[in-house]
């Protein structure tokens, strides 16, 4: 399951926070305006109802009195309906009014003035009834509609400001949150930086003075990086310097050995032999090494002709220049490149189709996309699917080549081209040549000068 | 021939390397610093000179600068350093070749044999060539431009007559170390130095040359 960033979080967050506060604060403000309107209300109706019932009491004394006529002689105002209760005949303006509640109506002839609030299908409205003598009451209908609309709009006035309350929090937290983030996409870019080989990319530690910590155990760990690589790029080069001199002394005192073979007796020249085999080996090896070291170092870019360089690759081993072609018609590969790795490159390719691939069928040098492409086919059993990655691994060698113990390489070639070409902004792979045989297939990503 | 000079610091390599050349037919002498390989090569000049580039007190590359000024010695540098701008600096400073300890005595021996016959002369070029505005002399070795004589090392002369006894011809990097330095294969940043240094003795503007005119993708080319 995906996890939601650190700016939706931020954002739920705040837009949650805002959400409960601005309900609680709507619905607390609701309540109290609802309940202060409708004492107000209470109080108004209370006070006008006792002043009506006491004008229709002094209006009904005599025995013939027109109930009917009294209650339309005043007007009580819109939304209050009047009715007059004698001896249980309910007298009113109205035809189809709403009934008096038995249990108010009880109440009230038990001389008791009440009210009580029932809903109709006008809407609420409120009952009072006020005890006149003991056969009379006097009731007063009060619609309560307009307070009902009232709150209503409230209500909805409330309810939108807490949806938009809701809504800017969200807002909030999701600018917070980029303004939070802001100075991360700085780390970010120095870390890119940083991996793609840039060591001097470092945080200003005042630009951001909350992320000051960061920004400074950032910078220390590139510190840290860049003395350790450094360390490893002296340690590297000491070493190869170290193991050159000496070397160069075996190599020299090896040659005399095998110069003078023949005034040695036989043992002590088979031993001067093993010596002289294994100086050479450890030379190659060595060699190998340093180069495979060399591909940390920076490309040295210039305008390289290939084609010149894969033919006198073919020449140095005696194979017919005519295998290496230009495809793309343009007859010369001129590549920005770094002259010594794709000399490198081309030279371990043709030394392995020729040691392990029964010899090079054909170089090819192209251009596809934003790459500059090196193939180079051989005429052997090819290299089985799992051993493909693998053999671009140092010290590794394909099931197919010969055992170990002769004077062949150490294994190293095929890592270096691996090496290189990834130094190269490129990769090494290996594919089956329609017809037999191995295809390898270099990469170098095109660079300008 | 007064032989080879090996000038190394490290007292096991010179003593092996002078142990092989000797077995490989050379009179050869050593030494240990740059101050005594210029007095030794003063006393009797040597014919090849390897040098070392870390060198205590005067380093390789001045060494190389002042054996150059003395004269038009063969001077190959042999070094554990690998890195192109050491490679390209000795080069610059005067060195004719460049090799990277290890060296095999064999490829070692097979540079100082081609050493050996360039510096017998063999040259098959006419004795007299007139390319523009140059006046080449191979049998007396000199060099005029305009009339005026240009100072060249011994590789820059002989490269000049290469490319002189093809004016107008197109000779690959390959084919240049093959015939001026005498080599099967070899680095071909040897000969972009040289011509690079044969042009500041003879272009007006080097960065963009008129007679030793560089072929995109073939090699270079002395205009007629």
């Amino acid at each position: 399951m995906r996890r939601f960033g650190l700016r939706a979080r931020v954002s739920t967050i705040v837009a949650v926070g805002a959400l409960a506060l601005s309900t609680a604060v709507a619905t607390l403000s609701y309540q109290f305006i609802r309940s202060s309107l409708l004492d107000e209300r209470r109080n108004v109706v209370w006070r006008t109802a006792y002043y009506d019932a006491s004008y229709v009491e002094a209006r009904i004394g005599g025995p013939d009195t027109d109930y009917v006529q009294v209650l339309s002689s005043f007007n009580p105002g819109r939304g209050r309906t009047p009715v007059l209760v004698v001896t249980g005949t309910p007298y009113r303006l109205d035809v189809a009014g709403v009934d008096i509640p038995t249990n108010l109506a009880r109440m009230v002839e038990g001389g008791q003035a009440a009210r009580q609030v029932v809903h109709t299908p006008q809407g609420p409205a409120m009952i009072i009834g006020i005890p006149l003598s003991a056969t009379t009451q006097y009731y007063e209908i009060v619609s309560l509609r307009e307070l009902d609309k009232t709150l209503r709009q409230i209500g909805l006035v409330l309810t939108l400001v807490a949806g938009g309350v809701t809504i800017a929090g969200a807002g909030l937290g999701w600018y917070a949150g980029r303004r939070a983030l802001r100075p991360l996409a700085s780390v970010a870019e120095a870390a890119e930086g940083i991996a793609a080989g840039d060591l001097t990319a470092r945080l200003d530690p005042q630009a951001e003075p909350d992320l000051q910590r960061l920004a400074s155990s950032f910078n220390n760990m590139v510190d840290q990086l860049q003395q350790r690589i450094e360390r490893d790029r002296r340690f590297a080069a000491d070493v190869s310097h170290e193991l050159r001199s000496p070397l160069q002394t075996l190599a020299a005192a090896a040659a005399v050995l095998e110069r003078r073979q023949d005034r040695l007796d036989e043992r002590t020249a088979d031993a001067a032999r093993l010596v002289v085999e294994e100086v050479s080996r450890f030379q190659q090896l060595v060699t190998d090494l340093l180069e495979i070291t060399r591909a940390e170092s920076e490309l040295d870019l210039s305008e390289v002709d290939v084609l010149a360089l894969a033919r006198d690759q073919c020449k140095r081993r005696e194979i017919d220049p005519a295998v290496v072609t230009v495809l793309d018609g343009a007859g010369d590969a001129t590549w920005v490149a770094d002259a010594r790795r794709v000399e490198q490159i081309l030279a371990n390719l043709i030394e392995n189709a020729e040691r392990h691939g029964g010899g090079v069928v054909a170089v090819r040098l192209s251009q596809e996309g934003d790459y500059n492409v090196i193939e180079v086919d051989d005429d052997g059993p090819g290299v089985l699917p799992e051993d493909r990655e693998v053999i671009f691994r140092p010290f590794v060698r394909g099931s197919t080549a010969e055992r170990r113990g002769d004077t062949d390489g150490a294994g190293l070639g095929l890592a270096i081209v691996a090496r290189l070409a990834e130094s190269h902004g490129g990769r090494a792979t290996v594919l089956d040549r329609p017809g037999g045989g191995a295809r390898f297939r270099v990469e170098l990503s095109r660079r300008t000068t | 021939m007064s032989g080879v000079l090996v000038i190394e610091d490290d007292d096991r390599i010179r003593r092996s390397l002078m142990m092989a050349l000797e077995d490989e037919g050379y009179r050869v002498r050593g030494t240990a610093t740059a101050e005594e390989g210029l007095a030794a090569h003063r006393a009797e000049p040597a014919d090849a000179i390897l040098v070392d580039l870390m060198l205590p007190g005067i380093d390789g590359f001045e060494c190389v600068r002042q054996l150059r000024r003395d004269g038009d010695a063969t001077i190959v540098v042999v070094s554990a350093r690998d890195d192109t701008h050491d490679i390209v600096a000795a080069l610059e400073a005067g060195a004719d070749d460049y090799l990277v300890k290890p060296v095999a005595i064999k490829e070692l021996a097979a540079r100082m044999r081609a050493v050996r016959r360039r510096n017998r002369g063999g040259q098959s070029n006419p004795s007299t060539m007139v390319v523009g505005d140059l006046e080449i002399r191979a049998d007396a070795g000199e060099v005029r431009l305009r009339g005026q004589p240009v100072q060249l090392t011994r590789t820059e002369f002989l490269l000049l007559c290469e490319l002189a006894a093809h004016a107008g011809q197109v000779l690959s990097r390959q084919q240049l170390l093959q015939r001026v330095w005498g080599y099967e294969f070899g680095d071909e940043r040897l000969v972009d130095v040289h011509v690079g240094r044969l042009r500041q003795k003879i272009e007006d503007d080097t960065s963009s040359p008129r007679r030793l005119v560089t072929v995109r993708g073939l090699g270079y080319k002395l205009q007629r």
